[in-house]
């Protein structure tokens, strides 16, 4: 006898039940726009670091960053825009860089700090850079920046 | 204790600490009935983002907070073959212990070694920092418990072939 | 003046309430049972204990005029308890009454309305019950608020003009509703929420900022203004057709709060200590706790736990610390004066999470003294004017950004 049906959840198709994509407002924008508007970040992250403005390339990267599904390639060119600028960074500048920061800044910094450390391959950074910002940013913003980067379903 | 390890451990910390504001749930799906909501899975709204603190591809802890539950798994550094037996023995005689370590899951999660399951009951009878401190102790002692008996293992190895091989030696 | 403490059990508080004249006081010990304490001197004996529910009871409101209990619980079912001599012996005991709530899940918060002839009963059902008392069949009867709620309703609380309702809950929304029943209530006048308000009309829908649970909600003493804390570690405080404030905090997230007046909010949770906002609505900011955590009222140990700069290897403390040095050396430091306390106490009054503050004591329109209860069985009675800033000694990084550490 065919089992399959035994396996069907039929609590999903409760009608009251909360689905995936109404837990939070979907990015208004273009996911072709959006990806535009990463690399062209991209670009101006590179000017920003040559003049070695780490805190101006940070806010550059961090605001207005691409959240929800259908953006996966945007996400990608930030979280590797991100990572240049984190690598670059001198352990001893972090703190005064983090305090710069916008609260909404520190917020989405923490989300790719995150994302970075749960990468399968992690591209070209070591675990020790993310995990010295992620002191940093933790004593700077607190613990209350962690509970959001886990409440907050505009997972970037 | 190693510089590399305190800032992982630290984050572990930090990321423990904020995801153990566990509270009494009662099941929105069953009637009358309080399930560990990150594993009945029936309510999406009522879990949060999984989140990975990794030292390196090899070591990694995965935390999933809900809202009455949190489980968190640790992958073991295992550097060659004799480490993996020693990590799977390990973890297995504890797992099948597993009601003596109260939050300890008796299967780990795919991917990782072992995998904890605190829910609001451990925060409300124990204290909360403590079950922090329980965690992180765990895996500094984990690692050094593994390397200890890779090294006592070792040397008995030695021994053997010593004792063995001296009765060619005359 | 110092907070007064009182260690009521070692098991979690889920609720508390006090009576009008604050002499006895009904709580629930994470159990099915409702216990009513009274003070006798500086100490609080059970007096009697309510058991109907079978299963835990989440939530306890104690009406301060007509002296009436009204009990939730997560067996669906709520009761309210009436004071009433006994036939026989002809003292006075608390006999329930049952609430029809038609509900199907978990009943999670109960609030008597001001004028106290109706209470609301949030619950897992994605419903509030609206329940008023039918004097006919000698019961009382409830009416729904569902739409457009999505998951469990967390907390609510009423307006002073006994129609409006906030509501706070699990699927990220703070919401105010009508809950006008036609044959209990006089048409309400004209507020900032609205001016018709026929049952179930919403008159405000507010997301968290970073997508947490709304765990409370508090109208202002004038109903004007309403805050809500969020599971995003927030508090927003909402001036309808103005602004709405979000103040993150850098501490973790608050799951109670209670407005002392017009201009100010204490808000408690997992942070263990009672944390007092100010401002208007022009703007919003964190003041500081009640609690003093500087003040060597415990050990001079590091505190505990929270905050990234504690020693990360706890190995060589507390009981390992004892059992090894007894091992090793032969020490005893079991029955010596250094206790481990050092390591398990934290530098707060209450131990663990609070789950419920409320007011205590009230003079003209200012709250001065609110009552906290919590997970670690204490109740704690604060000062609300006994401020301490450095007591919020995590929030500092957040709030006072010129304070460097």
């Amino acid at each position: 006898m065919d089992g399959a049906f035994r396996k069907i959840d039929i609590d999903a198709f409760d009608e009251d039940v909360l689905h995936e994509s109404e837990l939070y407002d979907a990015d208004p924008r273009d996911p072709a726009e959006v990806l535009d508007e990463a690399k062209q970040r991209q670009v101006a992250v590179r000017t920003s670091l040559a003049k070695s403005d780490i805190g101006g390339a940070l806010s550059i990267v961090l605001e207005n960053a691409p959240y929800g599904p259908n953006v996966d390639q945007a996400k990608e060119v930030t979280l590797q825009t991100l990572l240049t600028i984190l690598n670059t960074t001198k352990s001893t500048e972090i703190p005064a860089v983090i305090k710069a920061l916008s609260q909404d800044n520190q917020d989405t910094l923490m989300k790719y700090l995150y994302k970075g450390m749960a990468m399968p391959g992690w591209g070209d950074i070591s675990g020790s850079v993310l995990l010295g910002w992620h002191e940093k940013l933790t004593e700077v913003a607190g613990t209350g920046c962690i509970v959001r980067t886990m409440t907050d379903r505009r997972i970037v | 204790m190693s510089n590399v390890l305190r800032p992982y451990l630290a984050a572990v910390r930090s990321t423990l600490t904020a995801a153990l504001t566990l509270e009494n749930f009662a099941s929105q799906v069953v009637e009358r009935h309080n399930k560990p909501e990150v594993e009945a899975g029936g309510s999406k709204e009522v879990l949060l983002n999984p989140l990975t603190i990794s030292r390196n591809e090899n070591e990694r802890v995965l935390i999933e907070p809900s809202v009455n539950s949190i489980r968190l798994s640790i992958k073991i550094k295992q550097a060659d073959e004799i480490e993996r037996i020693l990590c799977h023995q390990f973890t297995r005689f504890m797992m099948q212990r597993a009601e003596s370590f109260i939050v300890l899951r008796r299967k780990p999660v795919q991917g990782y070694d072992i995998s904890f399951l605190i829910t609001n009951t451990h925060t409300e009878t124990m204290l909360k920092h403590k079950i922090v401190d329980f965690i992180i102790q765990f895996m500094e002692e984990v690692d050094r418990e593994i390397s200890e008996m890779k090294l006592s293992l070792n040397a008995r190895a030695r021994i053997v072939a010593e004792s063995y091989l001296t009765a060619f030696n005359t | 003046m110092a907070p007064e403490i009182y260690n009521l059990a070692q098991t979690p508080i889920t609720s508390h309430a006090f009576s009008p004249d604050r002499n006895q006081l009904a709580v629930s010990l994470n159990t099915n049972d409702v216990q009513i304490y009274s003070r006798q001197g500086n100490e609080w004996a059970v007096a009697e204990t309510l058991s109907e529910h079978d299963k835990l009871v989440t939530s306890i409101d104690w009406a301060p005029h007509s002296n009436r209990i009204v009990t939730a619980s997560q067996d669906r079912n709520a009761y309210v308890w009436q004071e009433m001599p006994d036939p026989e012996t002809g003292k006075l005991v608390w006999k329930p009454t049952l609430v029809l709530l038609r509900i199907n899940r978990a009943a999670t918060h109960v609030r008597w309305s001001p004028k106290e002839d109706k209470f609301a009963v949030a619950s897992g059902a994605r419903a509030i019950a609206i329940c008023s008392f039918d004097s006919e069949n000698n019961w009382w009867v409830s009416k729904l608020l569902k739409k457009p709620i999505r998951s469990t309703v967390l907390s609510i609380d009423w307006h002073p003009n006994n129609v409006l309702l906030a509501a706070g809950s699990a699927d990220m929304k703070a919401r105010v509703f009508s809950a006008y029943i036609k044959e209990v209530d006089e048409r309400p006048a004209a507020t900032v929420w609205g001016s018709k308000l026929p049952f179930n009309t919403i008159c405000g829908e507010y997301a968290s900022p970073a997508g947490g649970w709304v765990h409370t909600v508090g109208f202002s003493p004038s109903g004007d203004v309403l805050a809500f804390a969020s599971h995003d570690s927030s508090i927003s405080v909402v001036y309808p057709g103005g602004p709405v404030h979000n103040i993150r905090i850098s501490s973790l997230p608050f799951l109670t709060l209670t407005w002392t007046s017009e201009d100010s909010i204490v808000a408690a949770g997992h942070d263990c200590q009672p944390v007092v906002f100010s401002g208007s609505e022009a703007g919003w900011q964190g003041i500081g706790s009640l609690d003093d955590t500087t003040a060597p009222k415990a050990t001079d140990g590091v505190r505990s736990g929270y905050g990234g700069n504690t020693s990360v290897g706890r190995l060589k403390t507390g009981a390992f610390a004892t059992f090894r040095d007894a091992d090793s050396r032969g020490q005893s430091t079991i029955s010596g004066s250094s206790s481990p306390s050092a390591d398990t106490k934290l530098l707060t009054v209450h131990q663990n999470t609070i789950t419920s503050v409320k007011p205590y004591e009230i003079q003209g329109d200012q709250v001065i003294r609110v009552s906290t209860t919590g997970v670690d069985g204490n109740l704690v009675i604060w000062d609300v004017a006994t401020v301490t800033a450095g007591g919020a000694s995590a929030m500092t990084a957040r709030l006072g950004s010129t304070h460097l550490r």
